[in-house]
């Protein structure tokens, strides 16, 4: 018995497998638990019930972020530092600040996306208590894990090995920390 | 099969889409007598520039669709194959524009095909030196023989990929989703040159002087805008029909959404870099075009400065755009309804920005867009688009094929798209 337990991880063989246990999991009500897959499964993020991501957010705030940068740039450097007439265009105009501006706001989207996605995700992580299962190599492979963490509010050892035996797990662990 | 289902008979929706068709050519005509030949014939123009344009978005998603061998649209891709049958309709409609031009007075819709017609500053088309340079390509044999093979490419394509399509259906063959990759890969270029030289003819050389080599890539993207706008109506239908219920997901509405709000970036893009461009170099040879779109000769502005601003600009992108960036937005059916129905009135205000101020009072000035040439313009859009959506009727009622491509290779992988 690990002196600080992380929590339980089961492994399954099939992604229909991994799939179902993850509605069982997800209806149970438990919070604090994920599954570990060598590739994406369609409609797993519904089987367990996790809502539609916060990335698009970050997403908008970088593009508008980057936008309005593109706009006070030509503006400021253009237009109010050190005005400078060129090819007889107003000091500033938001036409041909718009290329700019435009580049800007899919960068700025595209930094704020990446940044939103790993902040979101805890990454980059240089540790994980699921790094230390034996088998764990074959979640990239051929395998599917599912690991239920013991800070869960509804986590019981035995309960929740129970859960996962009848959703179909096996091989049933528990983690150390 | 769709025929069978009890709600919604296609039969009498044919029949009212026939008679509203009719209803607005009739009005149309009448116009006639009240505004004469001139600006009736402008207003056609654009009611059939407009289904053209849809119709040739149905055909190039359709390509499109078979390039990539996608998989999600393949339900959708049958009611465009539908969808396809206006062609033939929409070349009958376009005649009388020829033939007015043959038979009537020439210069009735384009003014250089009348070599009398007076220009800018006294001058007669046939001695402007800007048409003269133009003559071996603007000229009434060229007109009539490349609309007539702009139709027939159409039309010839849309065969080749109704036939392969509706036959898989009954033998399930797979030579027949090969054919019609074969056509998608030489079909795309013969699309692409064909409206990119429609929309030269037709639209821009109404202004014969004026030159952009964004026009191609901005009809396009009207299109594409159209067809999917259109087929987001014809699920919406379907769906309330109950024949798209346990075959649509959420998943295909979010496709099409993400497709709609990448056409939105990329028809801004162009019609952006057109304007801009124009407006950076500020060569009057490029400028007039613009300008007549936004001030009277005195120096006023008209009507069109605010169709541009309001209608092309916040209308036909921001609007568009903010609406279509939220994921819930696409995935709900009334919102999708209400941008499409949006998108397809801002795609009418934009061929009308191109096409009407070609109309100008005694002094040169655009006419105005609000006045009693918008009924005509109206009705004509109307008008035919009664006949597109007859014809689309017909076809999806027609025993040849079922409601989605059974037996295309992708329809599994289609129906449970993402799932």
């Amino acid at each position: 018995m690990p002196a600080q337990s992380y929590g339980l991880i089961a492994t399954f063989e099939t992604p229909a497998a991994i799939y179902h246990a993850a509605e069982q999991v997800r209806d149970a009500g438990y919070k604090h638990w994920d599954c570990i897959s060598p590739f994406p499964i369609h409609g797993l993020d519904k089987a367990m019930g996790l809502k539609r991501s916060i990335v698009p957010r970050f997403s908008l705030a970088g593009g508008i972020t980057g936008f309005c940068t593109g706009m006070s740039l030509i503006w400021w450097t253009g237009g109010y530092d050190y005005k400078l007439i060129v090819g007889g265009k107003p000091y500033f105009s938001p036409m041909f600040a718009f290329p700019v501006s435009y580049e800007l706001t899919i960068l700025f989207t595209a930094f704020a996306t990446i940044g939103g996605m790993l902040f979101l995700n805890g990454l980059p992580k240089h540790y994980h208590p699921v790094l230390k299962y034996e088998h764990i190599k074959r979640g990239m492979d051929d395998l599917f894990f599912l690991v239920i963490e013991s800070r869960d509010p509804r986590f019981n050892l035995a309960n929740t090995r129970s859960l996962l035996e009848k959703a179909g797990g096996r091989d049933i662990k528990e983690l150390e920390a | 099969m769709s025929t069978q289902t009890a709600s919604n008979p296609p039969a009498a929706g044919a029949r009212k889409a026939l008679v509203v068709g009719l209803a607005g050519i009739a009005l149309t005509a009448c116009g006639l007598l009240v505004s004469g030949g001139h600006i009736v014939a402008m207003s056609w123009l654009v009611g059939v520039s407009y289904w053209t344009a849809i119709a040739i978005g149905m055909l190039m998603l359709i390509l499109i669709h078979h390039i990539f061998d996608a998989s999600w649209s393949v339900v959708l891709r049958r009611q465009f194959e539908h969808g396809l049958s206006a062609f033939g309709w929409l070349a009958l409609l376009f005649l009388p524009l020829v033939l007015a031009s043959v038979l009537g007075p020439k210069d009735i819709v384009w003014p250089w095909m009348n070599p009398a017609g007076e220009i800018h500053g006294g001058h007669t088309v046939g001695h402007d030196p800007l048409y003269l340079k133009k003559a071996s390509f603007l000229n009434l044999n060229m007109f009539i023989g490349m609309t007539v093979f702009f139709f027939a490419s159409w039309i010839w394509l849309s065969a080749r990929l109704r036939k392969a399509s509706f036959q898989q259906d009954k033998d399930g063959d797979v030579k027949w989703t090969f054919m019609n990759r074969r056509t998608a890969a030489f079909g795309l270029p013969i699309g692409a040159l064909t409206l990119t030289f429609a929309s030269i003819y037709w639209i821009k050389s109404l202004e014969y002087h004026w030159f952009s080599t964004m026009y191609g890539v901005w009809f396009f993207a009207n299109c594409v805008r159209g067809a999917l706008s259109i087929g987001v109506l014809i699920m919406l239908w379907l769906w309330a029909r109950n024949d798209y219920k346990g075959i649509l997901n959420n998943n295909h509405w979010h496709s099409i959404g993400q497709l709609m709000l990448a056409f939105t970036v990329f028809w801004a893009y162009v019609t952006f870099s057109q304007y801009f461009l124009i407006w950076n170099a500020n060569v009057p040879e490029e400028t007039f075009w613009y300008n007549l779109r936004e001030i009277n000769a005195d120096g006023t502005a008209n009507q069109w400065k605010w169709i541009g601003i309001i209608g092309i600009l916040f209308g036909h992108f921001f609007i568009p755009f903010l609406f279509l960036l939220s994921y819930r937005h696409k995935v709900s059916h009334g919102h999708m309804r209400f941008i499409s129905l949006w998108i397809l009135a801002v795609i009418f205000l934009d061929i009308c920005y191109n096409i009407l101020p070609v109309l100008k009072d005694a002094h040169g000035n655009a006419l105005p867009f609000f006045s009693l040439n918008l009924v005509w313009t109206l009705s004509a859009t109307v008008g035919v688009g009664g006949i597109c959506v007859w014809a689309y009727l017909r076809s999806f009622m027609s025993a040849g094929a079922k409601l989605i491509p059974i037996r295309d290779p992708r329809i599994k992988e289609c129906l449970t798209h993402h799932e």
